[in-house]
């Protein structure tokens, strides 16, 4: 079943390029998010052993809550992309789709597998078709961005691949459930962890490893610079909660809770004094992925339920920004706010939704999992939420400050959108406002990841069982 | 065994310190082949074993095999890597090329310096 996922994303890799047909791509990258759909609905974790091998000795994909559920915020995005990228890409577009459809193999088989060296190829997959994706334009931002991304980005790369030769001197084996069941807390193992977690944290750029997401981004096209704020970080925050799992460490960790705070701050700080719209909505991406650092490093029920529902409404709103924006820089050429005033009401409202919904106003999706970020951090430390607290104040102020240059500015173009741009915005707003009104739906999704996350001998007993 | 792990160290030292603190984009995509290759050798080394015998079971005597033989899976996993390597360095110097199309200079400093 998952072999035949694989395949058609790889075929279609190809062939958008031998055929010359872009539809390919979306198709399969469609098809991929539909049997995600499939395979969410099913309640049991799922075994897939490669080439007949079983579990400690092959590679295998398992399938369990935390997966399935990343897996599909993955090809949902990447699907929504995929369509919007049809009109927003003028130029090399059967490059742009090839690059697409392998970016979102990488993201998958990151989320999906279950053995600690595949998980190290697909993060290369998905690392090398990034920093391709950032110099995509070949001008001078995005040649600049992608070698800084290339350098720091394959140096943190072979420290995780330092980490799976460490794990593997001293456990011998590479298989998740057996590294859980073999792993002690030795200092060896504990080195091992700091260079894992280490490596994983340049994708999820926390705050020493965040500075070459505003360059990157500055290069890349917008629907990317989605793909990078949105998904990639999130890959990256579940590569440190499987290490943590691994590690049976799922605990009140203060380094985490540290680092998360600082990257909240001085995210939201950055923001604030860029003047190049896909710049700040970089800065905002990295404040946002503080407050999951920080509420992961809570270790708590509540913890790492809002942190995974705030993982779900940043990936939302953050594509929904760039993809709105996106269609501002797409109708104007500029990226500096104080050019690109513009008329439009449809793009008006939803960017306007997703602004209010990133700095956390009621009943907007983004409150909820703020709320509940706000309730876990108060268990541990008033001092953290008031700090959680001033961060959501300052997104406030640079959303206001986005929204005011783009609609409210004196010189405007009145524009027509394209409708295809138009409809994946329509439609991912639509979703920011249900799941603000329902938060309840969210939550159903949510609950079975974390117990997934929180029960260690289950994933083993089902890799091992089955 | 441990001056093995001693050099890999030194190497991976070495390719770091050409990352980081070289100017020349070459020398930096270098340094990137240099520290791959210190960590292939730790891999290499994890599965070595004194007097090891190759891993194809030739003898019907499987606990001797298992004593003896060298561990094949570091092997393949190096070569594995080796290939993900190759092409990001070859990613890298091809954003090298563009790089000095564009720019018509190889320092990152005054790359830089150019956007002010």
């Amino acid at each position: 079943m998952i072999v035949y996922l694989l395949l058609v994303l790889f075929a279609a890799t190809f062939l958008v390029l031998i055929v010359k047909r872009d539809e390919i791509a979306i198709i399969a990258i469609l098809f991929s998010f539909f049997s995600m759909c499939y395979m969410f609905m099913n309640p049991e974790i799922m075994v897939f052993g490669f080439g007949g091998w079983s579990p400690p000795f092959g590679i295998v994909w398992v399938l369990d809550k935390l997966n399935v559920f990343l897996a599909l915020l993955v090809t949902g995005i990447s699907s929504v992309i995929a369509v919007y990228s049809l009109k927003y890409i003028k130029e090399r577009r059967h490059r742009y789709y090839t690059l697409l459809c392998l970016i979102t193999i990488g993201l998958l088989g990151v989320s999906l597998t279950g053995d600690i060296f595949n998980l190290y190829v697909f993060f290369e997959i998905l690392s090398v078709s990034s920093y391709a994706l950032v110099a995509f334009f070949l001008n001078e931002h995005a040649i600049e961005g992608a070698f800084k991304y290339l350098m720091v980005g394959s140096m943190t790369s072979l420290f995780i691949l330092i980490g799976i030769a460490m794990l593997y001197g001293l456990t011998g084996t590479l298989n998740f459930a057996d590294l859980a069941s073999k792993i002690s807390h030795d200092p060896p193992y504990m080195v091992a962890l700091g260079l894992l977690v280490a490596g994983f944290s340049l994708k999820a750029t926390i705050v020493p490893f965040h500075a070459w997401k505003p360059d990157a981004i500055e290069g890349t096209p917008a629907p990317i610079g989605a793909i990078f704020t949105s998904v990639s970080t999130a890959i990256g925050v579940y590569g440190i909660l499987r290490i943590l799992f691994i590690f049976n460490l799922i605990q009140i960790n203060w380094v985490l809770i540290l680092f998360g705070a600082i990257t909240m701050l001085l995210g939201a700080l950055m923001a604030l004094v860029q003047v190049n719209v896909k710049r700040m909505l970089a800065y905002s991406g990295v404040s946002q992925i503080g407050y999951v650092i920080m509420v992961i490093g809570f270790g708590t029920l509540l913890g790492i339920t809002s942190g995974l529902y705030h993982i779900l409404n940043n990936a939302l709103i953050k594509t929904l920004l760039f993809m709105g924006i996106g269609i501002g820089i797409y109708l104007t050429g500029k990226e500096n706010l104080n050019e690109m005033g513009m008329k439009n009401t449809p793009l008006l409202i939803c960017v306007g939704i997703g602004l209010l919904s990133l700095s956390g106003i009621p009943p907007l999706n983004g409150f909820v999992s703020k709320w509940l970020i706000f309730m876990a951090s108060w268990e541990i430390s008033p001092m953290l939420t008031a700090i959680a607290i001033i961060a959501s104040a300052l997104t406030l102020a640079y959303s206001f400050k986005i929204f005011s240059a783009m609609f409210l500015a004196n010189r405007k173009i009145e524009a027509k959108v394209p409708k295809i741009l138009l409809i994946p915005v329509i439609i991912l707003t639509a979703l920011c406002v249900f799941i603000g009104v329902f938060p309840q739906a969210g939550l159903n999704m949510i609950e079975p990841a974390v117990n997934a996350l929180l029960n260690q001998n289950q994933y083993i007993t089902a890799v091992f069982g089955g | 065994m441990i001056e093995v792990y001693v050099g890999m160290v030194l190497i991976a030292l070495t390719g770091m310190y050409c990352m980081v603190w070289k100017k020349n984009m070459i020398k930096k995509v270098i340094g990137l082949g240099i520290f791959t290759n210190s960590i292939h050798l730790l891999l290499i080394a994890i599965g070595f074993r004194t007097n090891g015998i190759p891993p194809i079971l030739t003898q019907v005597n499987a606990d001797y095999f298992a004593m003896q033989a060298v561990d094949p899976l570091p092997q393949a996993l190096v070569l594995t890597s080796i290939v993900i390597q190759l092409s990001v360095t070859a990613l890298a110097l091809g954003i090298v090329t563009l790089a000095y199309r564009h720019l018509k200079t190889l320092d990152t400093e005054r790359m830089n310096r150019l956007r002010g």
